[in-house]
């Protein structure tokens, strides 16, 4: 009975503290959210352009943006941001903590979506294309009419998923200074050293915005899917 | 041949649009092709071939698989590139530069085997994307056609469909509509009954009869002997990348000398 009843006193106190912190680390979340949205953003006009890129068939385009893909799957992204950080204004390029750490999460995540969206475009009969120039369409009408649109299609179950890395990934940036939530998180813990609730709360946080994230995704692939059987 | 009737029907009117051809001999012909190879790689499948088809004749071209039929038929219209010879289209030879060969395209429809029907677009936008996009046409204007042509098809309930959700032979007929939609002098078909269900071939060749009737010029790779010996002005009998015999339906089908097209008619049964 009274381990019962200290139990309950535990519980109580756990949530307790739980609902002091969850309107403190909006701050915190806000900073990953706006991290985040300019990775994907930026991340997928990287991941397009790179594509495009590859595709005119250029030979030192194509080369370029090998070594891209290279550098980023290659190296962590930990250590790609320190070196945009810390390695960089060295040679004199200097950017805000946030500018450094909205570069680097983009950056990556382009590389990453610049192969997801090549698989999809590869992944389109050569018949859509052939029928598209068979119209009179030149290549890159061909592949804005009738190619793309169809590759985004296929594409949004791994942007999705890509997406949702990308959010994760955010709090990488906790590590070049930038307060976001998981930055908050250790903050708080050292202020209160009561590690389980405040974790509970950033996963608590990070499971909100990712779940939203997904369902949203699963609502436009339906929406997509109309014209499938 | 399980209408005798029709077939002399079909005979005297296209004796008429033979003769209209003949006619207007002063006038070039509508393709021209002079000396074709063509290779992949080491090897050659077209090896040296010379054709002319006026305007609105309708050519079948036969053979078995693999005798360079259909890479004939795609490069007429530049989706393979040839390696030698010339290609004239009324009489003007075409000049392989990106913009000449589009211009080519707009003149040439074709219609493919598997359809390749764009399956994020509506029967009708599929029809219309070929005016809107290449031609700039307003899209009030494109849809007018669009449903002209989707009613000649015999498609006009089926405006708002996606191809997924309709048949092959509606696909089929969708297809060709998107390629007349562009206003081609000639309209290339590439075996556009084999991806077929059998029930499903007659209201495609149906729409490409009326087409002939209407005078269309039409080169058609085909393994329907009956269609072709219907239809056809003139059958090319092609066989590891040679012409090896050409003539009228008749002689092809009734006599033909070459003992390799003997051979080939023996094993179909038509």
């Amino acid at each position: 009975m009274e381990l019962f009843s200290e139990m309950m006193q535990n519980l109580q106190e756990f949530f307790e503290v739980v609902f002091i912190y969850i309107p403190r680390f909006i701050p915190g979340v806000i900073m990953t959210l706006q991290l985040s949205a300019l990775s994907i953003v930026i991340g997928t006009v990287f991941g397009l352009t790179a594509t495009l890129f590859k595709m005119t068939k250029i030979k030192p385009l194509e080369k370029l943006i090998d070594v891209y893909i290279s550098i980023v799957r290659g190296t962590p992204l930990l250590l790609q941001l320190i070196f945009i950080f810390y390695a960089l204004p060295e040679i004199g390029i200097t950017f805000s903590p946030f500018i450094s750490a909205a570069i680097g999460l983009a950056f990556h995540s382009g590389a990453y979506i610049s192969e997801i969206f090549r698989g999809a475009i590869e992944s389109i009969d050569a018949g859509q294309r052939e029928a598209a120039i068979s119209l009179g369409m030149n290549k890159w009408q061909a592949m804005k009419r009738i190619t793309l649109p169809q590759a985004f299609k296929r594409s949004v179950p791994s942007l999705g998923n890509q997406f949702i890395i990308a959010i994760k990934d955010s709090s990488l940036a906790s590590a070049i200074t930038i307060t976001e939530t998981l930055m908050l998180t250790r903050q708080f813990v050292a202020a209160t050293f009561n590690p389980w609730p405040i974790f509970f709360v950033a996963g608590l946080y990070y499971m909100l915005i990712t779940t939203i994230l997904s369902k949203a995704l699963l609502r436009l692939e339906k929406r997509l899917k109309v014209y499938e059987r | 041949m399980n209408d005798n009737k029709k077939v002399v029907d079909e005979r005297t009117n296209q004796t008429s649009d033979q003769s209209q051809a003949e006619n207007s001999a002063n006038t070039p012909a509508m393709i021209e092709i002079k000396n074709l190879h063509k290779y992949f790689g080491e090897l050659e499948v077209l090896k040296g071939i010379n054709m002319t088809v006026e305007e609105g004749e309708v050519v079948c071209m036969i053979g078995s698989s693999g005798s360079g039929k259909s890479t004939l038929l795609r490069c007429i219209n530049y989706l393979e590139k040839k390696n030698q010879g010339d290609i004239y289209i009324e009489g003007k030879k075409v000049v392989e530069t990106p913009k000449a060969i589009n211009a080519i395209r707009q003149k040439v429809g074709m219609v493919f085997q598997r359809f390749h029907l764009f399956p994020h677009k509506t029967a009708i936008e599929n029809v219309m994307e070929g005016p809107v996009t290449v031609k700039g046409m307003e899209k009030k204007e494109a849809k007018e056609l669009a449903l002209k042509l989707l009613e000649k098809v015999g498609l006009s309930d089926k405006e708002e469909e996606y191809p997924a959700m309709l048949s092959g032979g509606q696909q089929q007929r969708v297809a060709i509509a998107r390629a007349l939609a562009m206003e081609p002098k000639v309209m290339l078909f590439d075996e556009p009954t084999s991806a077929l269900d059998p029930e499903l071939v007659g209201e495609v060749l149906g729409v490409m009869k009326d087409l002939a009737r209407d005078g269309m010029t039409m080169i058609i790779v085909t393994h329907e002997m009956g269609f072709a010996r219907e239809v056809g002005d003139k059958i090319i009998y092609l066989n590891e990348g040679v012409i090896e015999e050409v003539g009228t339906p008749e002689k092809l089908f009734n006599n033909p000398e070459n003992p390799r097209l003997q051979a080939f008619l023996g094993e179909i049964d038509f």
